[in-house]
């Protein structure tokens, strides 16, 4: 388990994930497939010049995770491990791990001669203190991946063992920097963690160093010449720019000025010009660790949305292929239940569920709703909803005028409200004063992840966001959800989330539209961008630019 | 002796007058649903009650609003504009960052706006009823009804990607390491486009009105009577009807140069310039208040003072004005 990565070399890996062909003819068929191989020895030097949309408000990556902070922190933060295509893990500040044979303690020896930025070495002091103080405390992910973790032994500076209550196998994916990164304890002890200056001039192990923040306009990182790998990275600096406007940010791409954009940094609507761009290309390669599905949240305490037939009726109501051609531009495929696809190469994902995609879909909804003893009225609408128009974007207000017609067509009358995102929370998870919400769901890289926050009883938790806010409330379906989280054998494990899959498919708290599909843009000058399924969440250190 | 005496007036009046604007800030601002901890942990997608009642400590937001009014006031009353939580940094030194920005781009497009308006204006009265004046009302009708934000893409569009000439967006080039006059040029490259799209606007403002005003201005019996006397054309224009032609022009001006520290969102937006607009438009969106109470009261003050500036204008352009 314990051998070092090859440093120096891309990978046959990564050089394939190099597409630098030209335009395909289906839009869905990213540069992966049309790659051609072209070798090249990489160069030192150069500065890569990347979109990140929004500016993010703070770099405190251990206490905040909105959603373009990792773009730039995982820059600068690394984790124990990281994983390859395969998702397996690959050492990194960690070299070795052993898992205990009760699944309660995980060893990690950690790498010798490791620097942070401020010239500290990194020991398992740091690592105790990571996870203890910083994550475990503040980290919004914690009550979910670090509730079990009870402490951190160091019984010397390079071993660290993580100690849990319960055998914690969703933690295993989520080592890597992009979730939990390590601190140097030198920095925070002694200090309030949220008020440490570091969340704006973060100092870390990774390749990169921080420079320089001009709010407004950009970040600078600047080479790590101390990196623990040796000769890397190729790179003398990465610029995060901050361009706020979407027509400008893809014409950044266009004229050269920019190298690299992620996630939804330019539009779907731009992408087949970017692809007709002979300087650009395109990649989907690198969102494998990031699942996400867009949903329809209803809450069942607002009738008749607490009948089960009238949710499955809304399922059947809405013919998902639309929204993926007009709002995704085909980006993404059609959702089938709670589960992105995403989770199949680990075993997770099952399609063996209620499948509302029917061709029958509209008569099956129409009968669903009269057995509801909900007739069509003299206007032929049954009732009236309303729904929340998600804030983030404007493709969401397409969504929502597909659905409005969609609904109309089985007589559910469909009153879009669009509210700033303050306001929209508020509204939604506050004070609970919504029919359907239009949400947007990471589903992180454990169905722990998605699941539990989703759907436990627990998780009916007023005022927290992006929780439970559909009172799904099920005691038999809480069971397997608990029992999957710590069962440690992975066959056991797939195939308690099948039965949860099946309940909630059949349950239908949410209604699951678009698993959706990231896509990269990138200037063919650089190389090397994506070395693993963490993408842009990971660090660039192999990138490079081509003289 | 009297100017400064209706200066000093000026000033002592708009100590209440700013104080008010604060106090109806403050309270208009939180009428809005939503605090800065439920955005910050929405985008966070995740977060636990406790998680978020820390954040809300730490934001002050767990105190009654009159304890918040009162620690906002005593801050004020300490020359502290107050510390932005949600950028973990001084609300004045946010501000501070984008202030040179914002007066350069403001005051290039409102300079050169201002002073191509004046003179097309004058030249299309003047030839009142030519192709001239035919030319410069269809030119100005144009780009008063053309969208800001559709003309700095178009631009984009055509100077940037078509042609290569000028960068698409940012304030300067970063990472160039530029020193001197070659930063100014960089800096310079950076501005023509977002100051040009904003300018247009106001250019074709200021060419109607003083068009209008001069004409008006033309028709008067003081013009008759001094061509009467003899006086030539062009004496009558610069002596007599240009100076009462400027007067609505300031007034106008006045009104405008309000809107300078505001910056403009959406000229800010396509060009990706790093002004204060947007940093009040991102500040509303996340509730960050003391960021958004400061850029409020920083323009409050603005407004007063060039309010002062141009009664004091108003003297010196007419001597018939009476406090």
């Amino acid at each position: 388990m314990a051998n070092d990565p090859q440093l120096n070399k891309i990978t046959r890996r990564t050089a394939l994930s190099l597409p630098l062909g030209l335009a395909a003819s289906s839009p869905v068929v990213s540069g992966f497939a049309k790659a051609e191989e072209k070798p090249g020895e990489p160069v030192r030097g150069g500065t890569m010049v990347m979109i990140v949309q929004p500016e993010p408000p703070t770099l405190a990556h251990y206490a905040v995770t909105a959603g373009s902070i990792p773009l730039i922190a995982t820059q600068i933060y690394e984790g124990l491990v990281t994983y390859d295509w395969d998702q397996n893990l690959k050492p990194h500040l960690a070299t070795s791990w052993d898992i205990a044979p009760d699944g309660k303690s995980i060893t990690f020896k950690l790498r010798e001669g490791v620097l942070f930025h401020n010239g500290k070495p990194f020991t398992s002091a740091d690592v105790q203190f990571s996870f203890m103080e910083i994550l475990k405390k503040y980290h919004p992910f914690a009550p979910l991946f670090l509730a079990d973790l009870t402490g951190v032994d160091t019984p010397d500076e390079l071993t660290a063992v993580l100690r849990f209550e319960n055998p914690a196998p969703y933690l295993m994916k989520a080592l890597a920097g992009r979730d939990m990164p390590m601190m140097c304890k030198s920095v925070f002890e002694g200090t309030p963690i949220l008020q440490n200056p570091s969340a704006n001039r973060p100092i870390g192990t990774g390749p990169f160093k921080f420079g320089q923040w001009e709010r407004g306009q950009f970040v600078r990182l600047d080479r790590n010449e101390k990196y623990w790998k040796p000769g890397l990275p190729y790179l003398d600096h990465i610029i995060a720019r901050f361009i706020p406007d979407a027509a400008t940010r893809s014409a950044a791409l266009e004229t050269g000025e920019a190298h690299f954009a992620s996630y939804s940094a330019i539009n779907y609507a731009d992408l087949d010009r970017m692809k007709s761009n002979p300087i650009l290309d395109t990649t989907m390669k690198g969102y494998e660790m990031t699942p996400a599905l867009s949903v329809l949240e209803l809450n069942a305490k607002h009738p008749p949305l607490d009948k089960k037939e009238v949710r499955q009726a809304i399922a059947y109501a809405i013919d998902r292929k639309v929204i993926l051609r007009d709002v995704m531009y085909g980006y993404g495929q059609p959702a089938t239940g709670p589960l992105s696809r995403l989770f199949k190469s680990v075993g997770f994902y099952t399609d063996d569920v209620r499948n509302y995609d029917v061709p029958d879909r509209l008569e099956i909804a129409n009968k669903l709703l009269d057995a509801a003893g909900l007739p069509r009225g003299a206007n032929g609408m049954r009732f009236s909803v309303h729904l929340e128009v998600n804030s983030f974007g404007e493709q969401w207000l397409r969504q929502a005028e597909y659905l409005k017609q969609a609904l109309a067509t089985v007589g559910i009358d469909l009153t879009l409200r669009s509210e700033d995102t303050a306001t929209w929370l508020r509204r939604v998870y506050t004070n609970y004063d919504f029919d359907i919400n239009e949400p947007f769901l990471s589903q992180g890289v454990d169905p722990v992840y998605g699941l539990n926050k989703q759907y436990l009883t627990s998780q009916i938790r007023k005022g927290v966001t992006f929780v439970n806010d559909s009172f799904y409330s099920n005691p038999e379906f809480d069971n397997i959800l608990l029992t999957a989280m710590r069962e440690s054998d992975h066959e056991k494990r797939a195939a308690l989330y099948k039965k949860a899959q099946q309940i909630l498919a059949e349950d239908c708290p949410l209604i699951w539209l678009i698993d959706v599909q990231y896509v990269s843009v990138f200037n063919r000058k650089l190389r090397d961008h994506t070395p693993g399924p963490l993408g842009p969440q990971q660090a660039f250190e192999q990138a490079w630019l081509e003289k | 002796m009297r100017l400064a005496r209706f200066v000093g007036y000026r000033l002592v009046t708009a100590v209440p007058v700013i104080f008010g604007i604060i106090v109806l800030n403050f309270l208009l601002i939180h009428l809005a649903p939503g605090d800065a901890a439920s955005v910050l942990a929405g985008e966070s997608g995740a977060a636990t009650p406790e998680y978020m009642d820390e954040l809300r400590h730490k934001f002050g937001l767990d105190q009654s609003l009159v304890m918040q009014f009162v620690n906002y006031v005593t801050n004020m009353a300490h020359f502290s504009l107050g510390y932005s939580y949600r950028n973990d940094t001084d609300v004045s030194s946010l501000i501070v960052e984008r202030l040179g920005p914002t007066c350069l781009l403001m005051l290039t497009a409102f300079g050169t706006a201002l002073a191509l308006g004046i003179i097309l204006g004058l030249v299309a009265a003047t030839g009142r009823n030519t192709w001239r004046d035919s030319v410069i009302s269809l030119v100005s009708l144009v780009a008063y009804a053309t969208p800001g934000f559709w003309l700095g893409l178009m631009m984009i569009v055509i100077l940037s990607i078509r042609l290569g000439w000028l960068p698409t967006s940012g304030y300067d080039t970063v990472g160039a390491g530029l020193e001197g006059w070659a930063h100014v040029r960089d800096v310079g490259r950076h501005l023509v486009m977002p100051a040009a799209s904003l300018a247009l606007f106001y250019l074709a403002l200021y060419a109607r009105l003083m068009r209008a005003s001069v004409l008006e201005q033309t028709g008067m019996d003081y013009v008759t009577t001094a061509r009467a006397k003899g006086q030539t054309e062009r004496r009558i224009m610069t002596g007599h009807v240009l100076r009462n032609a400027l007067l609505p022009i300031v007034t106008l001006a006045g009104v405008q140069a309000g809107n300078l520290i505001g910056g403009s969102i959406v000229v800010e937006t396509v060009f990706g310039w790093p002004g204060i607009g947007t940093l009040a438009f991102n500040a509303l969106q996340s509730r960050d208040l003391n960021l958004l109470l400061a850029i409020f009261f920083i323009s409050a003050c603005l407004v007063v003072i060039i309010n002062i500036i141009v009664d004091v204008l108003y003297f010196t352009l007419d001597p018939r004005m009476e406090t």
